[in-house]
């Protein structure tokens, strides 16, 4: 065994890349929110109030899309490469649907950023949720394309490699991580199917002033068919590190394989038919729909229930083996000091905290008292913000020595980022949750309003802020010692001594995984049956009541319009016809 | 790598910690929704239409 830049050169350069990619998007993205979070809570306000929306677009695109599913892309190229033991068939595809992906990223954010250009008549604020009647140039759409062709690419480029894998061994169970893999792209493909179809059928020609309007609440309802799966698109990446590198590094086995197929196998099957649960409050969607989207979302608390007992057992495993003893003293015996381990355990822990204010989500009466409040805010900033974010920092400190081949620069330093992120998230994702209890709304730049103020029953509305901008300013200077961190580790100097690329072994083994778990052909099928189930009733009867391009509402901005007198005035100009 | 103390197999191990942190974790969420559902929501007026004014 050795280190994976020397087992794979050619692969580890992608996967650098894709790094590099995820690192910018993380950098830049952590910069809007420190500005983000200062504005509203009126620390500091250097910009309009418009702007802010820009802000908010440009960070919850790039690091809902761009940090994550980069470095997925990256540890996925691994996973595969690692467990099949063999390169990808062809680099120069891979190499192509990297490059599509940074197009499309390129391309989606040049209308984003002009946005904060008065005198260019270009925007995109339109914020992660992208849906109708908020209206974005067609650049920004159609960048998005090319960046979901070129995941989609990516998962063909994974696909072909384990199928020539499949020929030269018959007999084998598929590899626990290329199994990941496989199944989280499945369920990718499925997903955003329906924001492709969205951009392609609705908005994109709608910027372009082919269709007058579209039907908005159909656009909603395709972009969280999309908008739901998408976030276990970055929860499963995290999963596998849980999976594959925690019970390593706790000196540990994996429990148990089985459970590990059939959680990705229960996230195929469950992930998409859940997006009307982020339509509670929809009117034109029946109750009944939403009654059953609740039921599936509940079940879709079992994988992650059932992951939280294999990893904290893997876990376990390794405490045990390395002396801990007693109902709770085990915790005592696991590697706190290493940052690789601290980093995941806290952002597990994070994870448990969002699972309870995700059910408060799902439920469709509660969600009722926190529906577009602050506290949604709050929970998807511990669940992709740390769950996700901080279990890619911390294996990042695995990963990049392994690609680069170096060793990592200072691992205090790393110790101290993963904890700062913990602390800083605690005081910001706390404060939210609570601050939305009090009714403080979401995507909104100056929350305060003449003649009405929140009530806090604990505490006070500036001690929330106070906490929000504490915690946010920590995260920033969490962001800014990783990025410090990564960067120092890539211009060292090469060493030979690396850890060898390996992950966890199991306790249980494929062996013991009843044979249908990997018959993907069969949960593919369930899945789009249960997809059918779930969305065909609710989509007739949106298009049935509004039509397919209506009610729709004006488009704002007009962005139609002002492409029409660009070309009446090259028309005029003679540039033209 | 980490030394290790003792050499653990499937069938001696009983995860009887994540046992104990499971059930920990359970009563902080029954706990924790309780009082969501009948402090918060019940206890609360409506959210959506405020007293604005």
């Amino acid at each position: 065994m050795s280190a994976y830049v020397d087992q794979f050169p050619a692969e580890a350069r992608i996967v650098r890349a894709a790094f590099w990619s995820s690192f910018i998007a993380l950098g830049v993205g952590g910069l809007l929110g420190l500005v983000q979070v200062l504005h509203r809570t009126d620390v500091v306000r250097f910009m309009s109030g418009a702007d802010y929306y820009t802000v908010l677009t440009l960070h919850g695109v790039l690091l809902a899309i761009t940090f994550t599913i980069f470095f997925l892309v990256g540890i996925f190229t691994w996973a595969i490469t690692t467990s099949l033991d063999r390169g990808l068939e062809n680099l120069r595809f891979t190499w192509l649907w990297y490059g599509l992906m940074s197009v499309g990223t390129v391309l989606a954010a040049i209308p984003i950023l002009a946005g904060f250009v008065g005198s260019v008549d270009m925007s995109a604020s339109v914020l992660f949720t992208f849906y109708a009647p908020m209206q974005a140039h067609p650049l920004f759409y159609l960048g998005l394309t090319i960046f979901v062709v070129g995941t989609w690419l990516a998962g063909a480029d994974w696909f072909r490699t384990w199928l020539v894998w499949k020929r030269e061994h018959p007999d084998e169970r598929i590899p626990l991580p290329t199994f990941m893999v496989l199944t989280t792209m499945l369920f990718w493909y499925l997903s955003s199917l329906g924001v492709a179809l969205s951009i392609l059928l609705f908005l994109l020609p709608w910027s372009l002033g082919i269709w007058e309007q579209v039907n908005a609440l159909l656009t909603r309802t395709l972009f969280w068919y999309f908008g739901h799966a998408v976030v276990y698109f970055w929860l499963m990446p995290a999963y596998m590190m849980w999976y594959l590198m925690l019970p390593k590094i706790s000196g540990g086995k994996l429990f148990s394989d089985p459970l590990a197929r059939v959680v990705f196998v229960l996230f195929l099957i469950l992930s998409t038919p859940t997006g009307i649960h982020h339509q509670y409050l929809d009117p034109g969607i029946a109750e009944g729909f939403k009654f059953i989207v609740m039921t599936n979302t509940f079940f879709l608390l079992l994988p992650s229930l059932l992951t939280a007992f294999t990893v904290v057992a893997s876990m376990e495993h390794g405490a045990r083996q390395r002396g801990g003893t007693g109902y709770f003293g085990w915790l005592k015996a696991l590697p706190w000091r290493d940052p690789i381990f601290t980093g995941m355990a806290l952002a597990g822990l994070m994870f448990a905290a969002a699972g309870f204010s995700g059910m408060i989500n799902a439920g469709m009466n509660i969600n009722y008292l926190v529906h577009n409040t602050f506290w949604v805010v709050g929970h998807f900033h511990l669940t992709v913000g740390t769950a996700v974010a901080l279990t890619f920092m911390a294996a990042s400190y695995w990963f990049i020595p392994q690609v680069t081949g170096k060793r990592l620069w200072n691992k205090s330093v790393a110790l101290w980022q993963v904890l700062l992120w913990f602390v800083g998230m605690t005081f910001m994702s706390n404060a939210m949750h609570r601050a939305g209890l009090l009714g403080v709304p979401r995507r909104t730049a100056e929350p305060q309003y003449a003649g009405f103020e929140f009530e806090a029953g604990l505490g006070s509305v500036a001690e929330l802020d106070a906490q929000i901008a504490l915690g946010g300013t920590l995260l920033f200077v969490s962001v800014v010692l990783f990025l410090a961190n990564v960067v120092m580790t890539a211009v060292g100097d090469r060493i030979d001594d690396l850890p060898d690329n390996e992950y966890a072994d199991t306790l249980s083994g494929a062996d013991d995984a009843p044979l249908v778990l990997d018959n993907l052909k069969l949960w593919t099928a369930i899945a789009v049956v249960l997809v059918i189930l779930a969305y065909t009733l609710p989509l007739l009867s949106i298009i049935d009541r509004g039509g397919v391009f209506g009610p729709g509402g004006g488009a704002f901005p007009m962005v139609a319009e002002s492409l029409r007198l660009v070309v009446v005035a090259a028309v005029d100009a003679g540039v033209i016809g | 790598m980490t030394e290790l103390e003792r050499e653990i197999g499937h069938d001696e191990y009983d995860p009887i910690g994540t046992l104990a942190l499971i059930a920990v974790y359970s009563a902080i969420l029954v706990v924790m929704w309780l009082f969501m559902y009948f402090v918060e929501f019940l206890g609360n007026d409506l959210t959506v239409v405020g007293v604005i004014g």
